[in-house]
């Protein structure tokens, strides 16, 4: 059993609850987070091997959140059904371990946490 | 350097072998008709009225002759009397004759015949002496005088000399001949005179009633014979013949060049009406191809108003479907990863255990949910429609990735026809798009299997990308429409996978072309520049 621990973010309560039903099938410890703002909060509070955000989201979006992630900052895959400006996404790679355009095949998204998680920080 | 055409409303001109329009033709030739009947009428009326004149000259003169001759014919009467009278006294007759004798060279005599000679037997002027013969020329037309009731004339010459000589037969009793003679200047050509009977007529006179040049006494030109006037005219009991022509024109100088001048006044007259009606015509002509020309640019105008009406219609209709598009398109995306979430846990949650139906059940649900991912993946690309992003791109690599990323269904056979070697400056991921949807829906068009041939190759320039399959191929209708964003033949599919393969062809300044034939096959060809160049294209 993995001891990786990931935050899902997402609004939409399916994506939440199928997302972290996926990974806790996989070993992970899950926890999850409604909004930005509730994300920035966990982060601080605890420490994530990895962090699956959704960029989109009412009040503090997925992308200030990872900006703002303090010190050190967890694996953060973000998840998008929109596409990325062009200056955005550059800022965003620098910062996201990877981003995943939804819709997206459930075992790719568990290989990318399988590398973040196992990534260096 | 080209020069630039001068285009105008004469721009249509046609080049004509006849420079004159019909109704100048018409005018031209029935006034010119006109002009020259009239000119030539009038010449014959002048003609005519010349001859008339010259014919009432020449009768007059010659009447002025004849009463001059019949003259001598009284005095010579009258001196035959005398010498009958007075036979024996010669004196007498000269004395009377005397008077009579008014010119130098001018002679009065009486001949009476003794045997076979003819003697003068009374002279006066400068006639040959009394008792002396007369010469045979006169000798004969005393012969004739003798025979002839009235008096005879005729041309007497002995040696260079020559005279006109009359003489009226047995006046001084029988076989006598009373004459008149007058010598003849040596030269018969006198110069005309205003004072002679025939004023300035040129004229020949002959003693004889055909112009006859042994009997001409008197000419006023040595252009004979004369082709005027001929008017015979008695003397005694013979004709004469007085010849004239007139140097001049006797009708007028003004009369005689008339038919010139209504001639020039005619041509004149024809030139400038011809003129006239050609510059009215060529005007209005000009006008009505003004008026055509400015109707057709109008026409085409308001055609094109029309187009660009129409396209700026279709193309807000076409943004705001693109736009509910993009909303749609992403709106969805989120429930379908969330389905396709739950398809994973349900396959990891049977595992093993479940039943086959339960298996064809999840694999049904995960290919339509894979399709309704594709769908939604047109539905943004063709709403995102973003600038290509140029670099070099290996053609041969990019069919090769494509064929691999749509693998053919069952019964579809694929041949790879790709030129090795071409590199184009295009962006990778739109011409890849664009060559994914001409192969998936080749793919689609041959439900029933067949051949799908995709070849590249380049010339001049250019790179050719063509999908060549061998499915149900298209009509008319649909060829026209393929393009169409939202148009589909298809019962699966929202129509946009062309109009995204066309706009991308078309932002890299390239075409697309097609060929199709229902039951053989359909090709599509891309043709873009082997260094594209941006175009702009709205989304």
């Amino acid at each position: 059993m993995s001891r990786y621990t990931v935050l899902v973010v997402d609004d939409e309560p399916g994506m939440r609850d199928t997302l972290a039903a996926i990974l806790e099938l996989q070993g992970y410890r899950v926890s999850s987070a409604i909004d930005g703002e509730t994300a920035f909060l966990a982060v601080q509070a605890e420490s994530f091997d990895v962090v699956v955000m959704d960029v989109r989201m009412p009040g503090r979006d997925g992308v200030s959140v990872l900006q703002e992630m303090g010190n050190p900052p967890p694996q953060v895959i973000l998840m998008t059904a929109y596409a990325l400006e062009e200056q955005l996404r550059a800022a965003v790679k620098a910062k996201a371990f990877a981003i995943l355009h939804k819709p997206f095949d459930a075992r790719r998204m568990l290989s990318l946490v399988s590398d973040a998680s196992q990534a260096e920080r | 350097m080209a020069e630039a055409p001068v285009l105008g409303p004469a721009g249509r001109t046609r080049a004509r072998w006849w420079p004159l329009r019909l109704v100048s033709t018409v005018i031209l030739l029935v006034m010119g008709g006109v002009v020259v009947a009239s000119a030539l009428i009038t010449l014959s009326v002048i003609r005519d009225q010349e001859r008339l004149l010259l014919r009432e000259r020449t009768g007059e003169a010659a009447a002025v002759l004849g009463g001059a001759f019949a003259g001598v014919q009284s005095s010579l009467l009258l001196l035959g009397a005398i010498a009958a009278t007075d036979r024996g006294h010669p004196q007498l007759f000269a004395s009377a004759a005397h008077p009579e004798v008014t010119a130098p060279g001018q002679g009065l005599l009486v001949t009476a015949q003794r045997g076979t000679q003819m003697t003068v037997t009374a002279a006066a002027g400068t006639a040959p002496a009394v008792g002396s013969a007369i010469p045979p020329d006169q000798v004969r037309l005393a012969h004739r005088a003798l025979v002839t009731r009235g008096m005879v004339s005729g041309l007497v010459r002995q040696g260079s000399r020559r005279w006109i000589a009359f003489g009226l037969g047995n006046a001084a009793g029988p076989a006598t001949v009373v004459w008149e003679e007058s010598a003849l200047a040596s030269t018969v050509t006198t110069k005309p005179s205003a004072s002679s009977p025939w004023g300035n007529l040129d004229i020949a006179l002959y003693l004889s009633a055909r112009p006859d040049p042994s009997t001409l006494i008197l000419a006023t030109t040595r252009n004979l014979p004369l082709a005027g006037a001929q008017y015979p005219f008695r003397v005694g009991a013979d004709t004469w013949l007085l010849v004239t022509s007139s140097p001049g024109p006797l009708v007028g100088s003004l009369a005689e060049n008339m038919p010139w001048v209504i001639l020039v006044i005619g041509v004149i007259a024809v030139a400038l009406t011809v003129t006239v009606v050609e510059t009215m015509g060529r005007r209005r002509d000009y006008a009505d191809r003004l008026v055509e020309e400015r109707t057709a640019s109008l026409q085409n105008a308001m055609t094109e108003l029309e187009a660009a009406q129409a396209r700026l219609v279709q193309q807000e209709k076409l943004a705001a479907v693109g736009q509910l598009a993009s909303s749609v398109g992403h709106e969805l995306r989120n429930p379908l990863a969330v389905i396709m979430n739950v398809l994973y846990l349900l396959e990891a949650g049977t595992g093993a255990d479940a039943d086959e139906a339960t298996r064809r059940h999840l694999a049904t649900a995960k290919r339509e949910t894979s399709t309704a991912t594709l769908i939604v993946s047109d539905l943004l690309d063709y709403a995102r429609g973003r600038e290509p992003i140029l670099g070099p791109v290996q053609v041969c690599d990019l069919v090769t990735e494509a064929l691999s990323v749509v693998p053919p269904p069952a019964g579809v056979q694929v041949v790879d026809h790709c030129d090795p070697g071409i590199t184009i400056h295009a962006d990778r991921d739109q011409i890849r798009q664009a060559v994914l949807n001409l192969i998936t829906n080749g793919y689609e068009s041959m439900p029933d299997g067949g051949v799908l041939t995709v070849s590249a190759s380049s010339e001049s320039g250019s790179a050719h990308i063509t999908v060549t399959d061998t499915g149900m191929g298209m009509d008319t209708g649909t060829r026209e429409n393929i393009f169409t964003p939202f148009y589909t033949s298809k019962a699966r599919g929202i129509g946009l996978g062309l109009a995204v393969t066309q706009r991308v062809v078309e932002a890299h300044d390239g075409t697309i072309a097609v060929e199709s034939t229902p039951s053989v096959g359909s090709s599509f060809t891309i043709t873009v520049p082997v260094m594209a160049t941006m175009v702009s294209v709205a989304p």
